[in-house]
């Protein structure tokens, strides 16, 4: 993991470059929750028989996307309130849940374009889709001004886009024109870390002649794949529309479900850490039952499991049994055991260091072995700006801490709390262990919601002014 | 090694809530520390630290003004070792009273502050001097404002500071030859006889040049002349002060805008000549000034602790030429014939305003982003 500062660190764990197939699961335990969706709306009953890419729940408050279910099999709701559990799991031809009735009826009410973002959201390829500016679900009936498309993911250890391309390139630029169909004019930017690279050419020759692709390179540093930098480096602001963003993976999944038509199903994810044995990308639908994976894998006893990459992952708890529709990789992370004596004056050869503080800056680049340690005792912040160093957003961090800490909310929200991405850098750097990333998202939560209060009092005091002026002219024309 | 950590868990009740030394629970914390990391876990994202905590962080300047501590050895005696001792036991005692106060643990910023006091003094100071300073220094200067992090001033500089203005004589009668020779006073304890005090009071090279008599460049060099304890030996400080700069601890940007604004200053002022000053002869060659005296040491350790330093990049460059400037003006146009303890906490003073001034630009820059 490269960073902004001239850091290079290696970790441990790194998952190779080749795609493992799982052996089937006979149950799947799909959660209803993933780290943007709640499905709420549960749409199965009990019991009920479901083939592969039935609607099983919905989330409401997301343009309904759906959690479709990956395998056919029996409906179990009552076994884990958390979970839609699918026994009897058997795999079957794949089948499209789309009513006829209902399609003609949106083709009447959107067009052809319609159609096409009705079929992404209910073939599951559009819980690929990001704003690029909150991270959140898109309207899939919106009109973006652009597109990005990532191929890159540097956060250790999610699943990698050259290992999810290898092999489907053209399924790749078929995806891409299908994304440039829904859009009149608006273009698509093809981030790559090379655009110079034979593969680059490759996609190159493949979308000849489309003026719609421009190409953008970024250097292979943490975190400069996050959505939000990349809409901010290419210009595209705010207030102009949402930009939509998607990664490999959403490619693919776009030119299956418009192209194939045919849901998305399969995932690839990573399995990387410390704790893993060989680390790798395996092949798994949603649902896929974590303790499978923790047998095959996990060799440390006490380890920590992590939904997706190792700065900005979810705990993933044991009461999670399966998969999450949104999971990009597991990282396993051993716990700390073992207290050090002494260590703050070893040496140091065996762990590197963003300060050059340890022998081991003298040594050529190796791979580091970490655990969930805190490696320090929280202490006040003595402005090294390390933190200022490392944020790719350009804010200063630990002059957002200081002002947190007087709780001055109005001089953090002028400082731009806002265009923290939450990459956790600066709490990876600090030397006195102060927990940066999280007091910056609870601090944009409570300015959302101050804005939010704000708005409403507002939209009530219009109202009244309203009300007021109805009576006062109806008393007028009384009089 | 496990012995030692079960005993600690045996202890610990005693100075837990409810134990009968719950009290001292900040010195209990701070040994146990010391001898091992703590068993802390992240919460939740980013799940992996860096390893570097403040001890290591502090750990670093102890290690790059080992050079200079040995130069004091070897030039001034091993009286130097009780300094050493009696400052970190006057300053701790300080800074553990106000963590049990406070019922925090105690900061790893007073480790760099009881060594660096000493090395700052001249080496035949009175011991009772040494204590008194620090505790003043650590008191006034850090706990006041809040200890390590929120305070103003470097508190080996305000120590300092305070004792050449509370004892100007004493002070000035604790300058020495310093030793020459092959193995020089490290084999003795260097014996501060009040009688025999004059005998051996060497005025210091700025003082002389004041006087209008100048030592050579090659012994400010290496270090063979009068001064503070730490601050004779222009080639280990630079040795230790380039490993600082090296580990990122201290920022090259403060160090290089010092002696950078430093150089050019005095070259101008000695290149002009038309300056006309009222000790005839005040300026030598620039290397002289720049090896001479507390300026090395006050720019590779003083100015840079980054707490009392401005938090921006911008703001470092204007605090050095800030420090850098004032030296110069002090040591040539004032009274005083050392300038870079007042330089550097005036530079303290103005830190925070050009830290605001800083910030003020990038926070309107960053307005208009997203």
């Amino acid at each position: 993991m490269k960073f902004r500062g001239g850091h290079n660190i290696l970790l441990l764990g790194r998952p190779e470059g080749v795609v493992r197939v799982m052996p089937e699961p006979e149950v799947l335990y799909l959660p209803l929750r993933s780290r943007r969706f709640v499905f709420s709306e549960v749409v199965v009953k009990d019991g009920q028989h479901v083939n592969n890419g039935d609607t099983l729940a919905k989330d409401p408050n997301n343009y309904d996307v759906r959690l479709l279910s990956p395998r056919a099999g029996v409906v179990r709701l009552n076994k884990d309130e958390n979970h839609i559990v699918l026994e009897e799991v058997a795999k079957h031809e794949e089948h499209v849940d789309m009513a006829k009735e209902e399609l003609s009826h949106i083709e009447r009410e959107m067009g052809a374009g319609g159609i096409k973002r009705y079929r992404l959201n209910v073939l599951g390829a559009w819980q690929f889709f990001y704003d690029a500016h909150t991270g959140a679900l898109p309207d899939p009936l919106g009109t973006p001004q652009a597109i990005i498309v990532s191929t890159v993911s540097l956060e250790p250890f999610v699943a990698r886009g050259d290992v999810q391309l290898h092999k489907r390139l053209s399924n790749f630029t078929r995806g891409l024109e299908q994304l440039q169909s829904l859009l009149e004019y608006q273009p698509i930017y093809l981030v790559l870390p090379d655009i110079k690279s034979e593969f680059a050419n490759l996609i190159r020759n493949h979308i000849r002649g489309h003026a719609w692709a421009k190409m953008v390179e970024i250097p292979l540093t943490y975190p400069y794949d996050d959505f939000a930098i990349l809409a901010r480096k290419l210009g595209l602001k705010r207030n102009e529309g949402p930009v939509w963003a998607v990664r490999t993976e959403g490619v693919l999944a776009v030119d299956r479900a418009l192209t194939l038509s045919k849901p998305c199903l399969i995932r690839i994810v990573s399995i990387g850490g410390t704790g893993v044995n060989s680390p790798t990308h395996i092949k798994v639908m949603p649902g896929y039952p974590i303790q499978m994976i923790r047998d095959k894998y996990v060799f440390e006893s006490v380890a920590r499991m992590i939904n997706g990459g190792i700065l900005t992952g979810e705990l993933l708890g044991t009461e999670t049994l399966g998969l999450d529709t949104e999971c990009r990789g597991i990282t396993i992370l051993p716990e700390l055991k073992d207290r050090e004596f002494l260590g703050f004056i070893r040496p140091g050869w065996d762990r590197s260091c963003y300060a050059a503080c340890y022998l081991s800056s003298l040594r050529e680049r190796f791979s580091e072995r970490f655990t969930t340690g805190l490696r320090g005792e929280g202490r006040p912040c003595i402005s090294c700006s390390f933190c200022e160093e490392v944020c790719p957003a350009g804010i200063i961090p630990h002059l957002i801490h200081k002002y947190l800490y007087r709780d001055l909310i109005e001089e953090v929200e002028q400082a731009r709390v806002d265009l923290c991405i939450e990459c956790g850098l600066c709490s990876f750097v600090c030397p006195s262990k102060i927990d940066l990333v999280q007091q910056f998202v609870d601090a944009k939560r409570l300015i959302e919601q101050e804005k939010e209060e704000i708005r409403q009092e507002q939209e009530r005091q219009e109202k009244l002014r309203q009300e007021e002026s109805a009576r006062k002219s109806i008393k007028e024309g009384i009089e | 090694m496990k012995r030692l950590l079960k005993i600690i868990e045996a202890v610990r009740p005693t100075f837990e809530e409810g134990g009968k030394l719950h009290a001292f629970k900040p010195v209990f914390g701070a040994l146990e520390h010391f001898f091992f990391a703590p068993s802390t876990t992240t919460i939740g994202a980013p799940h992996v630290r860096d390893p570097l905590d403040l001890k290591r962080l502090m750990s670093m300047v102890i290690i790059s003004v080992v050079p200079s501590v040995l130069a004091a050895f070897y030039f001034f005696g091993l009286r130097f070792i009780l300094m050493i001792i009696v400052s970190y036991a006057a300053g701790l005692t300080v800074e553990a009273i106000f963590a049990m106060v406070r019922k925090e643990g105690i900061n790893e910023g007073f480790f760099v502050t009881g060594i660096l006091f000493p090395l700052i003094l001249p080496p035949g100071v009175p011991l009772w001097m040494v204590g008194l300073g620090v505790a003043f220094g650590v008191f006034i200067g850090k706990e006041l404002f809040g200890g390590t992090g929120r305070n103003i001033f470097n508190p080996a500089l305000v120590g300092r500071c305070f004792l050449a203005l509370a004892y100007p004589k004493a002070m000035s009668a604790s300058w020495f030859e310093p030793s020459s020779g092959l193995t020089g006073r490290l084999f003795e304890y260097f014996s501060v006889d009040p009688s025999a005090v004059d005998a051996v009071t060497v005025a210091t090279p700025l003082a002389q040049a004041k006087g209008g008599e100048m030592c050579s460049i090659s012994h400010l060099f290496l270090g063979s002349v009068s001064g503070s304890a730490g601050e004779t030996s222009a080639i280990l400080i630079i040795l230790g002060g380039v490993f600082l700069l090296f580990t990122r601890v201290a920022s090259w940007r403060t160090v290089v805008s010092i002696l950078g604004s430093f150089i050019v200053l005095t070259w101008a002022l000695i290149g002009g000549g038309a300056v006309k000053c009222g000790i005839p002869g005040v300026f030598g060659p620039v290397m002289w000034h720049l090896f001479a005296g507390g300026l090395l040491f006050g720019a590779f350790f003083m100015a840079t602790d980054p707490v009392t330093s401005p938090t921006m990049n911008a703001g470092k460059w204007l605090y050095g030429i800030t420090i850098g400037s004032i030296t110069v003006l002090i040591r040539n146009f004032t009274g005083y014939v050392e300038g870079v303890t007042f330089a550097i906490l005036l530079g303290n003073i103005v830190a925070p305003i050009l830290d605001e001034i800083v910030i003020g630009i990038r926070i309107r820059r960053l307005r208009s982003e997203g």
